[in-house]
């Protein structure tokens, strides 16, 4: 094994002065690393010699030096400038590189991240619950009894057993409150479901909602609260407007709307020329809702909010039309790598 | 709702804002003012049509007194009080018809006024300009007067041709199940036991709430009129509509509350309406079912706790003027405020929904922004999450585009795809009222949209293609649904890069998986052949951890490919993320601080010898120091022959306490060779 082996170095060798060319410096590294006092491939070599049995030390020994002797010859050919004629290999940069396929992540995943990063820095975790639900956790406790008008916009998908695609990610409060200990600080992030499809309805899509329930919770933490939100994703020069509305879960009730992020409040045809976009539901936790959870509201009280994660990565990344997010297509989905905003 | 500006200001005694101003205002009360349009036709110049979202808990805004009520209390005027007189004639109502509430759960008031003589025609201009502009047609002047009744005081009517009334009688009554009746749309309904129908002495004559009855309608030959003016039951009007399909200007407002109050005022409004525009006198008395009103709610709330709910002071000197122009009757006492609920709201019943009438009026942007105080620690994510998470990290680490697809698929495709020993552990779950076919069974396997989503894109002429998801699989058991997590990913066309491409094959995909698996943080995982429907023959795999196959591998069916129209390899994989959930976190392994020995051994064998059983016995052929073997290249074809295959490995060597001395390498690799030559039959070269 030991003359193949002595091969070996010799080509690595000739491919490493070859490639230093006639730059000084580096034909230096190549010394150092094969003819290096200290720790060069050829002293290895040597102590390798002083353990072999004594019939293989002498031809061992015999390549050994021959070796040594070509190395130390095409060192000293390549210090003074000379050495073999060696083809000019012109290397074309420009050529595309041999690029790894790289992963990337879905819009709607790193704007579900970005805002889970938010929140999780104020001090909120991150809950789940199923996207099968029954009546109660999808309408009734958050105070929409059967044949209320609410679920007139809340076209639902049912399944059978009484069971429904949940319509809204506000299931998950529920099951928060009822099994959850007080204070409570969550954002839910999930798939919800509507029998509704159009260029501006998905009958999939996500929601991410934020709960907050304690001791001495008020309206005016829930200001702060959506502002700094919508500071931290689009940007601290947006104003945020609070509009008085109605959600059968929340008293009071209200829509959120920012300042148009594509014509920045003059009007343009994406806020219908009003210079605001609505782009979250908001609202103390109806008193219902928390009675409903088994919580009572003469102690504590909270807030909570929603928005359409969809709705943000669209205006985030200017998409033309929703469907485009559930459409798989290849093209489209690896244009946002993998990082996101950090 | 559409409101005509002009018509919005009659109701105030002077309107002292600007249109533009008025609208904002509203908007920031919340009553949304969406549209704006100049108004054309008959009215006055500088007139408009407003387009406003009157929140479904608001039924007493959706009229023009309502709102101008609103605009009222934003300082727009005074709102100028009704005119209620009615100039009767002749005979008493009483004796003319009479009216009989059987069903009083279903109808609390049912109040009704008689108008005779009546002549049926077109209504004046005025009153038809201003209907069409709130996008109601006109229709005749009786109609006409209930609708603007309806418009402007929210109060829904309905008149009916008093002499076709058997017995000139009305009786409020539940429906008969399987009793029939033809509503003014000229459909045939056929009612059930819930719903509430107004009926003569014979039959029902309307849908109570909702639509009235073709045969008792108003015609060109009417000359009696029997106005009627209730309040019915809002869930089961609701009950009825929904299942009849039908929705109704009057059904609307019914479902979400009408004010009992109203049903006489607005009586008496219309039919002095009628007599001004269709002529006719209107007889004496109100026949009403119920005019004793209930002992209206009240609500009291301490302004102490209005502040601290609102994290900012309101001070009374607002809170009372307002709620006083709200018309909610306050008297304060100290800390303590009650007021009395006036019957058109029927949204106030809590403290908080006082709060809400305070907050939204002082301006929800005078609240100041306080960022409520920690008063827990760090945050973190629970439930699946950091599972899910995990693997969307570990699917990109792979080079994979994350996908998202539906969870719900069609059954021809679900089935193909659940068609594995992953997906088979419960049943498909159907939609009831799926949008369509397509899409009407949620998914047991991530693939079911994967696949269509990679044909699509092959179809546009993709090159290559390497799909994933992160998500969930849905079970029917007999306990429910049960949802899992999962990741799948799909893998076709040529991988490599531009000066070295090739199609991808099981290797390919088996490297992603295990990439994958390992960025999960898991140990290597055994891989076996596996036959399932999903994938085609002799060409999938199972992987095995822990004694559970946790994912599936390998070629889609081309049974499968074809429904999809695709010719080409799909190599597809799927991992059950709760098999895993509980694996995986790294621990350091100490590095190794002696040399390795590597040693190359080409063997040649027997192409049904797999890799597994070659390293396994070699492994076991060869010492403990045998520290790890991999494959260097597989050569089949000249030289060798046919059923024959060899395989040259690389064997790394390496003592954990000592250097290893060429010859005890040697004399360790010669023995392994002869026993593997003895025991597996294979040769070397
Ligand atoms: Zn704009």
């Amino acid at each position: 094994m030991t003359a193949p082996q002595l091969q070996a170095v010799r080509a690595e060798f000739d491919a490493e002065l070859a490639a230093a060319g006639r730059d000084p410096a580096r034909v230096e590294e190549v010394r150092i690393r094969f003819a290096g006092r200290r720790s060069g491939v050829l002293r290895e070599l040597e102590e390798r010699l002083k353990g072999l049995p004594r019939e293989e030390k002498p031809a061992y020994g015999k390549a050994l030096n021959e070796l040594k002797q070509y190395i130390s010859e095409r060192l000293e050919q390549a210090r003074r400038g000379v050495g073999p004629a060696r083809e000019e290999i012109f290397l074309d940069v420009t050529l595309p590189g041999r690029a790894p396929r790289l992963g990337s992540v879905h819009p709607v995943t790193l704007v579900r991240r970005e805002i889970e990063e938010i929140f999780l820095r104020m001090g909120y975790s991150v809950a789940d619950g199923p996207e099968v639900e029954d009546d109660w956790h999808n309408f009734e406790a958050l105070n929409i009894p059967p044949f209320h008008p609410a679920r007139d916009t809340q076209d639902t998908f049912y399944l059978p057993g009484g069971l429904l695609l949940r319509t809204h990610t506000s299931p998950v409060q529920i099951r928060a409150m009822e099994t959850m200990e007080l204070p409570l600080r969550l954002i839910i992030p999930g798939r919800v479901y509507r029998r509704d499809s159009d260029l501006r309805h998905s009958p999939m899509f996500h929601q991410v909602e934020g709960l907050v329930v304690g001791e001495g919770i008020t309206f005016a933490h829930l200001r702060a609260t959506l502002e700094a939100f919508v500071h931290v994703l689009f940007d601290p020069a947006l104003k945020v407007r609070l509009r008085p509305s109605f959600f059968p879960f929340t008293e009071p009730s209200a829509e959120v709307d920012i300042t148009c992020i594509l014509c920045r409040g003059q009007g343009c045809a994406m806020c219908s020329g009003s210079g605001w976009i609505e782009i979250l539901g908001a609202g103390m936790v109806d008193p219902r809702v928390l009675r409903a959870c088994r919580i009572d509201p003469q102690r504590y009280s909270g807030f909570a909010f929603g928005c359409g994660l969809d709705r943000v990565a669209l205006l985030k990344y200017g998409l033309p039309d929703l469907r485009l997010l559930f459409s798989g297509d290849e093209r489209f989905l690896r244009q946002f790598g993998s990082e996101g905003a950090l | 709702m559409r409101f005509l500006l002009s018509w919005l200001r009659e109701h105030l005694s002077e309107c002292r804002l600007e249109a533009a101003e008025l609208a904002a205002r509203l908007t920031a009360v919340g009553f949304n003012v969406e549209l704006r349009e100049p108004a054309d036709g008959e009215g006055k110049p500088g007139d408009e049509v407003w387009e406003v979202d009157v929140t479904t808990n608001r039924p007493d805004a959706m009229n023009h007194r309502g709102l101008a009520r609103e605009a009222a209390a934003v300082g727009a005027g005074e709102l100028r009080p009704l005119d209620l007189s009615v100039t009767e004639e002749g005979t008493a109502a009483g004796e003319l018809a009479r009216v009989r509430v059987e069903d009083g759960e279903g109808c609390p008031r049912y109040c009704a006024r008689v108008v005779r003589g009546v002549r049926v025609g077109p209504s004046p201009a005025w009153l038809a300009a201003r209907l069409s502009a709130c996008g109601v047609r006109p229709i005749n002047n009786v109609v006409d007067a209930t609708n603007y009744v309806l418009l402007d005081l929210g109060q829904p009517l309905h008149a009916f041709d008093l002499d076709l009334l058997e017995g000139r009688e009305v009786r409020v009554r539940a429906a008969r199940p399987g009793e029939t009746l033809r509503t003014l749309d000229g459909v045939e309904r056929v009612l059930e036991a819930g719903d509430v129908v107004i009926a003569d002495a014979r039959r029902p004559v309307a849908l109570a709430g909702i639509m009235g009855g073709a045969e008792t309608e108003i015609t060109a030959s009417t000359r009696d009129v029997l106005l009627e003016s209730a309040t019915f039951h809002p869930l089961r009007v609701r009950r009825t509509a929904h299942r009849l399909g039908l929705k109704t200007e009057a059904s609307h407002r019914f479902e979400r509350g009408a004010d009992r109050a109203m049903a006489r005022t607005a009586v008496d409004a219309c039919a002095a309406l009628i007599s001004r525009i269709a002529g006719g006198e209107v007889a004496p008395g109100m026949l009403d079912s119920a005019p004793q009103p209930p002992a209206p709610a009240v609500i009291a709330f301490s302004l102490q706790r209005l502040n601290a709910f609102a994290g900012c002071q309101v001070p009374p000197e607002f809170v009372i003027p307002l709620l006083t122009r709200l018309e909610l009757a306050p008297r304060r006492d100290g800390d303590l405020v009650s007021c009395t609920v006036p019957t058109f709201r029927t949204d106030l019943e809590l403290p908080e929904d006082l709060y809400e009438e305070v907050l939204r009026h002082w301006g929800y942007e005078r609240v100041p922004a306080v960022l409520p105080a920690a008063d827990r620690g760090p945050g973190r994510r629970l439930g699946s999450w950091p599972l899910v998470e995990r693997a969307r990290r570990a699917l990109a680490a792979v080079g994979v585009a994350e996908a998202i697809t539906y969870s719900f698929t069609d059954p021809g495709l679900e089935a193909a795809t659940a068609s594995s020993p992953l997906a088979g552990r419960g049943d498909p779950v159907p939609l009831l009222n799926p949008l369509s076919a397509r899409s009407s069974v949620l998914r047991r396997s991530l693939l079911a949209g994967l696949v269509e989503a990679a044909a699509g894109n092959l179809r546009r002429g993709a090159g290559a293609v390497l799909l994933g998801e992160v998500g969930r699989a849905f079970f029917g058991t007999p306990g429910g649904v049960r949802e899992e997590e999962r990741a799948a990913v799909v893998l076709a066309g040529e991988v490599g890069s531009w000066d070295g491409r090739r199609n991808a094959d099981f290797l390919d995909l088996k490297g992603l998986v295990e990439g994958f698996l390992s960025g999960l943080g898991l140990p290597p995982a055994r891989w076996r052949p596996g036959s399932c429907a999903l994938l085609e023959s002799g060409q999938g795999a199972e992987v095995m951890l822990g004694g559970r196959v946790i994912a599936v591998a390998g070629r889609l069916a081309e049974a499968i490919g074809e429904r999809l129209d695709i010719a080409q390899p799909l190599w597809v994989a799927e991992v059950d993320l709760a098999a895993v959930a509980g694996e995986g976190t790294a621990t350091f392994r100490p590095l190794p601080r002696f040399p390795a020995v590597v040693a190359d051994l080409t063997v040649r064998h027997r192409v049904d010898l797999t890799y597994d059983q070659l390293v396994g016995a070699l492994m076991a052929a060869a010492p403990e120091w045998l520290e790890g073997v991999a494959p260097v290249v597989q050569y089949r074809g000249e030289g060798v022959a046919a059923g024959e295959v060899k395989t040259t490995l690389r064997l790394t060597y390496r003592h954990g306490e000592r250097s290893l001395s060429q010859e005890e390498v040697n004399a360790a690799h010669f023995a392994a060779m002869e026993r593997l030559a003895a025991e597996l039959g294979v040769r070397f070269d």
